[in-house]
């Protein structure tokens, strides 16, 4: 009797030591993140594993030394070294996370938001004490953290490897320490991009695979249109470099290449070079995400102000 | 508790609440309305959900314009619609929402099963929520707006859709768990018998308007002791003449409420007719309940 009188009196006691509001969003995150990974989440563990394998796979073909640094023209060698520092890493990194990345973001992406809304635990989450930009960024941050996996980790391994080989010596990573920023800024990017263009479909369409099925379609059935119709534009020529600012994989291509500073360069159809104002890229690519980041904001404060 | 001024709140054409101003006092207080008074809409501005369209609002001792996120660390809120994900266990999701408030996991864990134990959850509570039903799932809505030991609980509708049995049950949780947790309670219903069961002062809105705020104990044994009388005639020479024996008539549905003090009450009420030439149409002891109140306000 004393014993539940006193469970009572802490119960009603009871006072929470709460953290603070950065805590919570990264913890959120981190969870979320977590969750991605588990074993009921059976498609994103296969094509981490599938993106993985072939960034492997890439590296080991490239050691043989048939990298196709000499087919391209602004190299004056095929000295893998020499050109590993330019695209190399960037070939490296989208060979496998061209063709998947996209597949990997959707799916991921798509239930993270939509499910909330689908279930309306959304209200609950918005009544915590975080603010709407705190709860976008908790879920923003495991879908970024999952791509960061599979663009930034594998060629940082790379990176790594490299230095062994170059001995382990502290002056090969003060020469290379250029190219490592590079490889974080490139998978930031990436992961970033694709993170808040999957978030923006998961909240406008608010049912999980039909959210993943329109962005795929999306960004993919937008890469194909654009680049036939560039292409036969400039059969025609009439050609004009910024119709490939309209698709969004042409568009991180882009900023991706303006990165590692080397010219863009377009495998599919062999295209090399393009002629498009910085400002005209980086104008794009800011509306293309001002654009979903205003337009999740709105669609979760319309959930906020309705039941 | 919550004090508001001058609220207004628009959506388009639409004003939810006209110029607004209430003193909610601590303790368990209800807010009473029908359906698109403004219930819903004072609970959102309350919780830092939607903004006023103009005037102040404080909770708990802090201005909602200035700080809207911070102060839900002292609230929590049951929302009307369920809500709930059904892919969770009840621990599961208790502890997440414990955890997305900012508690360290030790303790979300430990308060969830407390507050379980306080709901008589046993094995259930580790199973998948899909599988509650719709009384279990309320409780659990309930345990996550207690999860973290707030100062006040918003509850909106929270015996929205139960059957009479689940109803009661839910009454008496709430009625248990915010006793032994010493939370204020914010009630917003439309359903008069979740008042008199839960809350001490009821607030009524109608067209987001304040049109009483009163003790409901107070308020239920004024209304239980009346007489109704509907005359013809000159009604304020009728009202004078009672006033002259010592009683005062208030305006209330049909007619007039007199109140009851015994059987002579109907005499006085006789004697008063024929003193002011008023003919006598109907003279009945009312067993008013709150829903008489209710609908004379609201109406």
């Amino acid at each position: 009797m004393k014993e539940k009188a006193q469970v009572s009196e802490r119960f009603r006691e009871f006072k929470a030591e709460l953290t603070s509001r950065p805590s919570i969003v990264l913890g959120m995150g981190l969870r979320g993140f977590l969750r991605l990974l588990s074993l009921k989440n059976k498609w994103i563990l296969a094509l981490v594993a599938l993106i993985w394998l072939w960034t492997l796979g890439f590296y080991v073909l490239l050691s043989t030394g048939d990298y196709p640094c000499e087919n391209l023209e602004f190299w004056d060698s095929s000295d893998f070294k020499r050109c590993q520092p330019l695209v190399y890493y960037n070939d490296l990194g989208l060979g496998g996370v061209r063709l998947f990345l996209v597949t990997l973001a959707a799916i991921s992406s798509s239930g993270l938001i939509a499910n909330d809304m689908t279930d309306k635990s959304l209200h609950l989450y918005l009544s915590r004490p975080i603010s709407r930009l705190d709860y976008l960024i908790a879920r923003f941050i495991p879908v970024f953290l999952l791509l960061m996996c599979v663009t930034a980790l594998p060629n940082l391994i790379v990176y790594v490897n490299q230095w062994g080989e170059a001995g382990l010596e502290f002056d090969w990573i003060k020469n290379h320490k250029w190219l490592l920023l590079d490889i974080l800024i490139l998978g930031s990017f990436y992961s970033a991009s694709y993170s808040i263009i999957g978030l923006t479909f998961s909240t406008a369409i608010n049912r999980e695979s039909w959210a993943a099925g329109a962005f795929f379609l999306f960004v993919y059935g937008s890469a194909i249109i654009i680049e036939i119709f560039y292409l036969i534009m400039l059969e025609s020529g009439v050609g004009d470099d910024r119709i490939l600012l309209l698709s969004v994989i042409h568009l991180l291509d882009i900023i991706g290449f303006y990165i590692f500073g080397t010219q863009p360069f377009f495998t599919a159809f062999g295209l090399e070079g393009i002629d498009i104002a910085d400002i005209e890229v980086f104008g794009v690519f800011i509306l293309i995400i001002g654009s979903c980041g205003l337009f999740v904001n709105w669609m979760i404060s319309q959930m906020e102000a309705n039941k | 508790m919550i004090e508001a001024r001058n609220v207004i709140k628009k959506y388009g054409a639409v004003t939810a609440l006209d110029d607004f101003t209430v003193d909610i006092p601590e303790g368990k207080i209800g807010i009473l309305g029908p359906n698109g008074a403004g219930k819903s809409t004072f609970v959102k501005i309350a919780l830092g959900l939607i903004r006023t369209t103009s005037g102040s609002i404080t909770v708990l001792g802090e201005d909602l314009d200035r700080n809207t996120v911070d102060i839900r660390r002292k609230i929590g809120y049951m929302p009307e619609h369920d809500c709930i994900p059904n892919s969770m266990t009840g621990v599961e999701f208790l502890i997440e929402m414990g955890l997305v408030t900012g508690m360290s996991l030790q303790s979300a864990t430990q308060r969830t099963h407390e507050i379980l134990g306080h709901l008589m959850m046993g094995e259930e509570k580790y199973r998948k929520i899909e599988e509650y039903s719709g009384g279990m799932r309320q409780k659990i809505k309930l345990a996550q707006g207690l999860i973290h030991g707030p100062e006040v609980i918003f509850l909106d509708e929270p015996t929205s859709g139960l059957d009479p049995k689940a109803r009661q049950e839910m009454l008496e949780t709430i009625n248990g768990l915010t006793e032994v947790s010493g939370t204020n309670v914010l009630l917003s219903t439309h359903i008069l018998q979740d008042v008199e069961t839960v809350c001490d002062q009821v607030i009524i809105i109608n067209n987001g308007k304040l049109q009483m705020q009163e003790n409901v104990k107070k308020l239920m044994q004024r209304q239980t002791d009346v007489i109704q009388v509907r005359i013809g005639g000159s009604t304020e020479d009728f009202v004078k003449q009672l006033k002259k024996s010592g009683i005062t008539a208030t305006s209330g549905g049909r007619g007039l409420h007199v109140p009851y003090v015994n059987d002579k009450t109907f005499e006085q009420i006789v004697d008063s007719a024929v003193k002011s030439n008023c003919q006598l149409y109907e003279m009945e002891r009312a067993t008013i309940t709150m829903d008489n109140i209710y609908l004379e306000v609201v109406d």
